[in-house]
C-alpha cells in the first residue's frame, strides 16, 4: 500500500503541468467507501496488520516509482494506460442459452462502467453455443450479453472456450461427449489410463473423428460461426478475441486431473502421452529419430501427481533422466507436440479473425511450482522443456509472434513471498521469464489474475507488475465478477484499486485548481498510469 | 341490552356492513367490450392502539364519588364489574348495591353486573371516546370495585396485566398489589420511583391540601383516605378494516394494449404483486418490459408494483400496460411484509380482452396520458450511466478548466461513488442468493470461527437470554413449579435459553425474599419434588435454570436474651454471631457490615468463616441435589463482591447474576445524562467479583425510562458514543433489562413506562450484554414481538460481546447497527440505514431487512416507514 506516500509528501514527479499533484489520487475519496480500511491508509500509526513486509513493500513502490517517472521523462513519447477488464461470471450464459442473474450482470456492468473499467471478458463455451449437433450454433444468449455490454458503453473480450469446468459445471458439446464415449482416445491420458475428459487430445487435432470432421475444422467452423453471428460487434463492441488452447483454455498438457487444494503443495503432475494417438506418434518419432525402444511408452520413472520431484528418478535435481539424450528426447517431443497444437489453433483463429480490427490471443499458464529446482519438473509435465539449461518459453513465444497473437498471462497476483516455502515455486521469476521473452519477440501480454479469492496482497503484486512490464503488458483483465467479487469484503479493495489504474480524473480535492492548469484528462492517465 | 346510542358508534364496523358486495367478480371475456371495472372489498385486520381510563373523582360533595371508566377505541364497550365488600373474606366478586348501577345495567350471574360504555358527550378532536360513570357513596360497605372492559363486538376482553382491575376504597388492600391509583413509595427497597401514568387530578389539586385525607369519619369504620386519581392504561384492539380495491380493465385502441387502471383506498403503501397468465395455465408469466413505475422484478416469478399515493387522500393507484396475447391478470395485494390480501383465497384475477375484441370507443385523451407515463419510465442504464459519466467529464472539464468548485466536486464523487456501490451492492444481493451452496458455506464457516465459545459464569456461553419465570403474584396458586412446568417447551421454543426461577427456599414473606432455613425448600412456590421435576423439564427442553439465592440475610427462628430474632433455625442453627454488627434492631455480634444493610431482615455477617463454609455447602448441595445450573444473587449490594467470587468458585455455576440496586443520579428532579457513577458502581461490584457474575444493568433501564418516556433519545449514546448503560463498558456482564418482579408486576415500583416495554425489548434484544425478559411481558400481549426479537437475535447469533455502532442518538430517533448485521431504530423519528451501512453490514441481506420491519413494527409511522420498508424491500428483493 504505497498509500502511505499520501499522507507524507508532496512528491512531485518529473512532469513540470503536474507539480504538487500528489500521488495516489484518492484523497477525500476514500472515506466514504472504504469503511474502516480506509483509515489504515490514512495514518502510519493506525494497525498495518503485518508490519514489517508492508513496510518494505511501501518503499519499493516509492522506489519503482521515482525510477519510472526518470524513465518517462527521457521517452518521447508515454505509452499508453493498461486497459482494465474485468471477467464475467464463467457462467454468465445458462446452458440453455439465457443470461443467467442478467440484472445482477446489469448493475455489475454499470458499477464498472462507473468505476472507469474498460471492458468485461466474457467466455463463451463449446459446450453451450454448440451444444447438442455439430454445427448446430446458438448464440442468443451470447448476443444478448454483448448488447448488454454494449448498452452500457464497455469493450468486450471474448474468450472461445474448447474445454469444459467442473465448477460452475459446465461440460463439453453432448455430441462430443457421446463420441468420446465410444472413442475415449480423444481425451488425453496419463500412465494409469485415466482420461482427463475436460478438453479433446492435442493428438487428436487432425484426425477426422468428430463425425467426420478434425477437431481444427470443427473449431474453425465455430470461430467462422461466431465471427458471422458477431460481425455487428467486432471492432466495436468486441476488442479482442482468445481462443481456447487446452484445459481450462490454457497451452498445456492437463497435467493434473484434479484442481489444486488451497494451500497445499503439489506434486509435479504426470505427462499425459498416453492415449492411443499420442503413443502412436511418440512411436513414430522414436522410429525416425532412430531409436524405436524410446518410443514404446513414456518415461517409466516419472513420478505420480502428488510426489514431490526427488521421490523418483526421472526428475531428480541432480543426476536425473531429465538429464539424459532419453530425456532429452522425450521432452524435446512432447513440448514440441504443444508447441505444434498452440500453433495450430493461433494460426487458424488469425487467420479466421484477420479481416476485423479485433486482437487475437492465447493463453499460457503460469506453472510455478517447483520453479526454483533444477528440472522445473511442473512445467515439463504441463508441456514446457523449460530447465536450469533450456529455455523452453521462446519457442512458445514464437508461436505467438508468428501469428501477430497476443499471449495471456495469469499469476499477475501471485508473489514469491506467500507461496510455501517447501513448493520452490517462483511465480514472480516464471512471469519474468516469459515476459522478458515476449519483449524480445515483440508480443503483448494480457495480464490476468489466477486466484478468484484474492491472493494475500494480491494487487499490490498486480500494480507492481503492471508497472515494471508495462511495456509489454497493455491489457489486464480481473477475474472475476461475482458474488465474492462485489462483497463487501472484496470490492471496496477492488475499487481502489481501479482508481489507481483508471481514474487520476476524479482527483480533484486534493488539486490546487490554480496550479492544476492544464491537466487534461488523457494526460493525467497516461501519467498516472506510469507512477501507478 | 346496549343502549342505541352505544351501538350506531361504530363507524363502518358492523357486521352487515363488512359482508362483500354481491356482484359477480368475474364474467366471461366476451361481454366485455373495451370497458370493465371490477370492485373488490377487502377485509383485513389492524391494530388499533388505544387507551382505557379509568378516573375516580369526588364530585358533589365529599361522600359521593364518581368513578368513570373510559375507551378512545370504536367498540361496542361493555364493562363487566362487580365490588368486594368491607368484611369479604377472599376475592370473590359481587354484585354492586342496586343504587349504584347505571341505567342499562345487566346482572351476569350473581357475582358481577354488565354495563355499556356510552359515547361520550365531550368529543375531542374528533376522537371519539366511549364512556362509563359510576357515582357510589362512601358510606356503603364498598372496598373495592373491580371491572374488565369487554369489546362485544369482538367477544374480546381487555384486563390489567391478565388480572382485573381493581379500585380500591378503603386502605387496608396492602395485600394485594393490584390496586389502581395506590400510593407510590412504598418500597422495601430504595430506588428512585417515577409517576408513571398516573396523574393527580386537577380538581383535587383545587382542594386544599389536606382535605382530601382529613375527613372525619366514624372510628368504628375504617379509614377511608380516598383520593382521586386518573390513571390510562393502554390496550391494543383488532379492528377489521373495510377497503376495496377496483380495477378498470381497457383496450388502448392505438397500440392494441391492454390498459389496466388498479385503485384502492387502503393507506399507506401497497404493493401489487402480479403477473399474466396466458390462456391455457396457471403459471405466472412476466411480460416484457416496460413497466410501471415503481416495480421490481420478484425472483423471477411476479412483478411487484407499488402504487402511486393518491393525491391528498389516502390509497393509491398505478396504471398498468399490457401486451397482447395473456388472458388474465392475476394479483394480490401486499399491504406489509407479513399482511397479504386475495380474493377469498384465491388470486385476484382480471380477464384481458383479446385482441379480436376491439373496443368500439377509443378515449384518445386517457391514451394520450398513458403515452405520457410510458415514455416516463423508460430510461435505459446505458443513458442512466451515460448521464453519470457526462458529470464525471464535466466535474474533469471543471478542474482543467481551473474552475474547481470543491464543494461540487466532491458532491458528484460522493454521488458517483453511492451509485458504485448501490450498485455493487445490488449485483452482490442478486449473486449470492443465485448461488445458495457457496454463500451458506461462506456463512457458516466464517461464523463458526468467529465467536469462541467460552463458558464461564460471568457471560454463561455469551448467547444466552434470560427469561424471568415468575411475577410476583406467582406464589399464589400454591403450584407455580406446575404451572410454569407445562410451559417449559413453549419457553424453549421462544428461544431463551435460560429461566430464572423464584427463590425456592422456606420463607416468612410468601414471594421467597425472607428465607427462613435455607434447607428447606417447600416454599409457596411448590414443594421440592415439585422444584426438582421443573429443574428436570427445563433441563430436558434445554434450558438452564438459575436459583434465586438470598444471600444477604435471613430470618431468624429465635429471640436472643434480649428478645431480639437473631438465632436462627433449621439445619443452618447460627447464633447472633452471624449477623452484622451495624443494626441496632437486630444486636448482631459479627463484624460490621461489608455493604449496605437491609433493614427488615438479620443481615448476615459473611466475614464469618463458619458462615461463608455453610453457604458455600448449601449452593453445591442447591446444584447438586436440585440440579441448578447457576444463581440469581438478591440483594448484592448488601456485602462484599468478593465473598460472591468465594461463593461461585466453590459452587462452580454455568451462569449468576447479582441484583446490584441503587439509585441513578438526578438533579432538580432530572435525571443525569450522565450516568458513569452509577454505571460505575456496578461494574465495581463485578470486578469484586473478579467477574464471576454479571449484574442486572439497572443504568439501562434507568435511561431507557426517560429517553423514552420523556422522547430524548440522545440518552442513549453516553459521551464517547457508547450505550450509556453498563452494557456500554462492561457488555459481557451486563444483564440488561426493563421490568422484573420488583419494579413492574404488581408492586411497580419503578415501572417502565407504559406502552414503551417493546421499545425497551427492541433495545436489549439486540444489543450486546445478556437480555432478560420479564415473565408478564413474554407471556401475555406482547409475546410474538419477543418472540420475534429473541429469534432474531439468535438467528443473527448476537451475543454478549457483540460489536454496536451507534448510527443515531436525537431527540426522537436512536439507532444502531450490531455486529455489521442487524440495524435497529427505536423512536419517532426518521432513520433509515445509508446504502453504505446496509451494504457494509450484513452477510444476510434478508435478516436485516426483516430486523427493521420487526423493529418498525413497534413504532408504526406509516408513511416513512414503509418508504424505507419499500427501499430495503427492493434492495434485498431484487432476486
Amino acid at each position: 500500500m504505497e498509500v502511505s506516500v499520501i499522507g507524507s509528501s508532496q512528491a512531485k514527479i518529473g512532469r513540470v503541468d503536474l507539480v504538487n499533484r500528489e500521488l495516489g489520487f484518492c484523497g477525500n475519496f476514500r472515506p466514504q467507501i472504504f469503511s474502516r480500511k480506509s483509515k489504515i491508509c490514512f495514518g502510519q500509526t493506525i494497525g498495518w496488520p503485518q508490519k514489517s513486509p508492508i513496510r518494505l513493500t511501501v518503499k519499493a513502490a516509492i522506489q519503482s516509482e521515482a525510477l519510472v517517472s526518470d524513465k518517462v521523462t527521457a521517452k518521447s513519447k508515454p505509452i499508453d494506460g493498461v486497459r482494465l477488464y474485468v471477467g464475467l461470471p464463467l457462467d454468465a450464459v445458462s446452458d440453455c442459452n439465457t443470461v443467467n442473474h442478467a440484472r445482477a450482470i446489469t448493475a455489475g456492468l454499470r458499477a464498472l462502467k462507473l468505476l472507469g473499467v474498460d471492458g468485461v471478458e466474457l467466455p463463451v463455451w463449446w459446450g453451450i453455443a454448440e451444444k447438442e449437433a455439430m454445427g448446430k450454433y446458438d448464440w442468443s444468449g451470447y448476443l444478448a450479453l454483448a448488447e448488454m455490454v454494449r448498452k452500457v458503453g464497455l469493450k468486450l473480450h471474448i474468450s472461445l472456450c474448447f474445454h469444459a469446468t467442473r465448477e460452475p459445471k459446465i461440460p463439453l458439446p453432448e455430441w462430443v461427449s457421446r463420441i468420446g464415449e465410444s472413442q475415449p482416445s480423444i481425451f488425453f491420458s496419463d500412465r494409469a489410463g485415466e482420461q482427463y475428459r475436460d478438453c479433446l487430445s492435442l493428438a487428436v487435432d487432425d484426425l477426422p473423428l468428430l463425425d467426420g470432421k478434425t477437431p481444427i475444422q470443427v473449431y474453425n467452423e465455430f470461430c467462422g460461426s461466431f465471427k458471422s453471428s458477431f460481425a455487428s460487434f467486432l471492432g466495436s463492441t468486441i476488442t479482442g478475441i482468445s481462443i481456447g488452447l487446452g484445459p481450462d483454455g490454457e497451452l498445456r498438457y492437463p497435467s493434473f486431473h484434479n484442481p489444486a487444494r488451497n494451500n497445499r503443495i503439489r506434486g509435479v503432475g504426470e505427462f499425459q502421452c498416453y492415449d492411443q494417438n499420442m503413443l502412436s506418434y511418440l512411436k513414430q518419432h522414436a522410429e525416425a529419430f532412430g531409436n524405436p525402444l524410446w518410443g514404446l511408452s513414456g518415461p517409466h520413472d516419472a513420478p505420480s501427481y502428488d510426489q514431490a520431484p526427488n521421490s523418483n528418478n526421472f526428475v531428480k535435481e541432480h543426476g536425473g533422466s531429465w538429464e539424459t539424450p532419453y530425456g532429452d528426447f522425450f521432452l524435446s517431443w512432447y513440448s514440441n507436440q504443444l508447441i505444434s497444437h498452440g500453433d495450430r489453433l493461433l494460426s487458424l483463429a488469425s487467420s479466421t479473425f484477420n479481416d476485423v480490427p479485433v486482437k487475437v490471443s492465447g493463453k499460457v499458464p503460469l506453472v510455478h511450482s517447483w520453479y526454483k529446482t533444477r528440472s522445473h519438473p511442473s512445467e515439463l509435465t504441463a508441456g514446457f522443456y523449460n530447465t536450469v539449461s533450456r529455455d523452453g518459453y521462446e519457442g512458445v513465444v514464437e508461436i505467438f509472434a508468428r501469428n501477430s497473437c497476443k499471449m495471456i498471462l495469469p499469476g499477475m497476483d501471485l508473489s514469491d513471498e506467500h507461496q510455501p516455502n517447501e513448493a520452490l515455486s517462483s511465480p514472480r521469476s516464471l512471469l519474468a521469464q516469459i515476459i522478458s521473452a515476449c519483449k524480445r519477440q515483440g508480443v503483448n501480454v494480457s495480464g490476468q489474475n489466477s486466484s478468484v479469492s484474492g491472493a494475500p496482497n494480491g494487487f499490490e503484486q498486480i500494480k507492481k507488475n503492471l508497472l515494471d512490464e508495462n511495456e509489454v503488458v497493455d491489457l489486464f483483465t480481473y477475474q472475476r465478477m461475482g458474488a465474492f467479487f462485489f462483497s463487501p469484503d472484496h470490492f471496496p479493495k477492488f475499487t481502489e484499486f481501479v482508481r489507481r489504474l483508471t481514474q487520476p480524473e476524479l482527483h480533484s480535492d486534493d488539486l490546487l485548481s490554480d496550479e492544476a492548469e492544464s491537466v487534461s484528462s488523457e494526460q493525467g492517465k497516461n501519467l498516472h498510469m506510469q507512477v501507478a | 341490552m346496549a343502549p342505541a346510542s352505544a351501538t350506531s358508534n361504530l363507524l363502518n364496523l358492523s357486521l352487515s356492513e363488512r359482508a362483500p358486495p354481491i356482484q359477480p367478480w368475474w364474467r366471461p371475456l366476451t361481454l366485455w367490450t373495451s370497458y370493465s371495472r371490477r370492485h373488490f372489498a377487502l377485509k383485513r385486520i389492524e391494530k388499533v392502539e388505544g387507551n382505557i381510563s379509568i378516573k375516580l373523582d369526588n364530585g358533589k360533595d365529599r361522600e359521593n364519588w364518581q368513578l368513570s371508566v373510559g375507551c378512545n377505541l370504536p367498540g361496542k364497550w361493555v364493562l363487566h364489574w362487580g365490588v368486594n365488600y368491607i368484611n369479604d373474606i377472599g376475592s370473590e366478586w359481587d354484585q354492586p348495591p342496586v343504587e349504584m348501577r347505571p341505567p342499562g345495567s345487566v346482572p351476569i350471574k350473581d357475582y358481577a353486573i354488565e354495563t355499556p360504555l356510552k359515547k361520550s358527550s365531550a368529543v375531542v378532536e374528533g376522537d371519539l371516546y366511549y364512556e362509563l360513570k359510576i357515582d357510589f357513596s362512601t358510606d356503603t360497605d364498598i372496598a373495592a370495585i373491580n371491572f374488565v372492559l369487554k369489546d362485544e363486538e369482538t367477544g374480546a376482553w381487555y384486563q390489567r396485566r391478565g388480572r382485573d382491575f381493581k379500585v380500591a376504597l378503603i386502605d387496608d388492600l396492602h395485600e394485594d398489589g393490584n390496586k389502581l391509583g395506590a400510593k407510590k413509595g412504598l418500597g422495601v427497597r430504595p430506588g428512585p420511583f417515577e409517576q408513571l401514568s398516573s396523574l393527580l387530578l386537577k380538581s383535587e389539586e383545587a382542594h386544599p391540601k389536606g382535605e382530601d385525607n382529613s375527613d372525619s369519619r366514624g372510628p368504628s369504620k375504617k379509614t377511608k383516605c380516598l383520593e382521586g386519581f386518573y390513571e390510562e392504561h393502554s390496550i391494543v384492539k383488532e379492528v377489521l378494516i373495510n377497503n376495496s380495491v377496483s380495477v378498470s380493465a381497457r383496450k388502448c385502441p392505438k397500440t392494441a394494449k391492454n390498459l389496466l387502471h388498479i385503485e384502492t383506498d387502503i393507506p399507506g403503501d401497497v404493493v401489487v404483486h402480479w403477473g399474466l397468465c396466458k390462456d391455457d395455465g396457471e403459471k405466472w408469466e412476466i411480460p416484457a418490459k416496460p413497466y410501471p413505475a415503481e416495480t421490481i422484478v420478484f425472483k423471477n416469478k411476479a412483478l411487484r408494483t407499488l402504487l402511486q399515493r393518491k393525491e391528498g387522500g389516502k390509497g393509491g393507484w398505478s396504471l398498468f400496460t399490457l401486451d397482447e396475447g395473456y388472458a388474465r391478470f392475476v394479483f394480490v395485494l401486499k399491504i406489509n411484509e407479513n399482511t397479504w390480501l386475495n380474493y377469498m383465497g384465491n388470486d385476484f384475477y382480471i380477464p384481458l380482452s383479446s385482441s379480436s375484441v376491439l373496443p368500439a370507443q377509443p378515449r384518445h385523451d386517457q391514451s394520450e396520458g398513458h403515452r405520457q407515463v410510458e415514455t416516463d419510465q423508460e430510461v435505459s442504464p446505458a443513458a442512466y450511466t451515460d448521464g453519470i459519466i457526462n458529470d464525471i467529464r464535466s466535474l474533469v472539464s471543471d478542474i482543467s478548466s481551473g474552475k474547481s468548485r470543491q464543494t461540487k466536486s466532491k458532491e458528484s464523487q460522493q454521488s458517483i461513488l453511492q451509485e458504485i456501490e448501490k450498485l455493487a451492492a445490488e449485483a452482490y444481493s442478486i449473486f449470492r442468493s443465485s448461488i445458495p451452496t457457496y454463500s451458506e458455506d461462506v456463512m457458516v464457516e466464517s461464523e463458526e470461527v468467529e465467536p469462541p465459545v467460552k463458558i464461564s459464569s460471568g457471560t454463561g456461553s455469551g448467547f444466552e437470554i434470560l427469561c424471568q419465570g415468575f411475577n410476583w403474584e406467582s406464589h399464589k396458586s400454591g403450584r407455580w413449579y406446575m404451572q410454569l412446568l407445562e410451559r417449559a417447551a413453549e419457553i424453549s421454543s421462544i428461544g431463551f435459553t435460560v429461566v430464572w426461577l423464584p427463590p425456592p427456599t422456606e420463607s416468612v414473606s410468601p414471594e421467597g425474599y425472607m428465607p427462613g432455613d435455607l434447607y428447606n425448600l417447600n416454599s409457596r412456590y411448590g414443594n421440592v419434588e415439585e422444584l426438582k421435576l421443573i429443574v428436570k423439564r427445563f433441563h430436558e427442553v434445554g434450558i438452564r435454570v438459575l436459583g434465586d439465592v438470598v444471600l444477604n440475610h435471613r430470618c431468624a427462628q429465635y429471640k436472643n436474651q434480649n428478645g431480639i430474632w437473631n438465632i436462627f433455625g433449621g439445619r443452618l442453627n447460627w447464633d447472633d454471631r452471624a449477623v452484622v454488627a451495624d443494626d441496632p434492631h437486630f444486636q448482631g455480634r459479627g463484624n460490621k457490615s461489608s455493604g449496605d444493610n437491609f433493614h427488615a431482615a438479620p443481615n448476615i455477617d459473611h466475614s464469618q468463616e463458619f458462615v461463608r463454609s455453610d453457604l458455600k455447602e448449601w449452593l453445591c448441595w442447591l446444584r447438586k441435589e436440585i440440579g441448578y445450573d447457576g444463581w440469581r444473587l438478591d440483594f448484592v449490594r448488601g456485602f462484599w463482591g468478593g465473598y460472591i467470587k468465594d461463593y461461585i468458585d466453590a459452587s462452580e455455576p454455568y451462569f449468576a447474576v447479582g441484583e446490584y440496586w441503587d439509585s441513578l443520579s438526578y438533579t432538580y428532579g432530572e435525571m443525569d445524562h450522565n450516568q458513569d457513577a452509577h454505571r460505575q458502581r456496578i461494574i465495581e461490584w463485578i470486578n469484586a467479583t473478579s467477574g464471576t457474575a454479571g449484574a442486572f444493568d439497572v443504568t439501562t433501564k434507568g435511561i431507557l425510562h426517560s429517553a423514552l418516556q420523556r422522547c430524548e433519545y440522545w440518552r442513549l449514546s453516553d459521551q464517547k458514543g457508547k450505550p450509556p448503560g453498563v452494557v456500554g463498558w462492561w457488555p459481557s456482564r451486563a444483564v440488561t433489562f426493563i421490568e422484573n418482579h420488583d419494579t413492574g408486576s404488581t408492586q411497580g415500583h419503578w415501572r417502565f413506562p407504559g406502552g414503551k416495554e417493546m421499545q425497551g425489548y427492541a433495545y436489549i434484544l439486540t444489543h450486546p450484554g445478556t437480555p432478560a425478559v420479564f415473565y408478564d411481558h413474554a407471556f401475555h400481549h406482547m409475546r410474538s414481538e419477543i418472540s420475534a426479537l429473541v429469534s432474531l437475535r439468535n438467528r443473527n447469533k448476537i451475543h454478549c460481546r457483540s460489536t454496536i455502532q451507534i448510527t443515531k442518538a436525537e431527540r426522537d430517533v436512536y439507532a444502531a447497527i450490531i455486529d455489521k448485521k442487524v440495524a435497529m431504530k427505536i423512536g419517532p423519528g426518521f432513520y433509515e440505514p445509508t446504502t453504505q451501512e446496509v451494504y457494509r453490514t450484513s452477510f444476510q441481506p434478508k435478516e436485516r431487512y426483516k430486523m427493521i420491519l420487526s423493529i418498525i413494527k413497534l413504532n408504526p409511522f406509516p408513511q416513512r416507514h414503509t418508504s424505507i420498508e419499500d427501499r430495503i424491500a427492493a434492495h434485498v428483493h431484487l432476486v
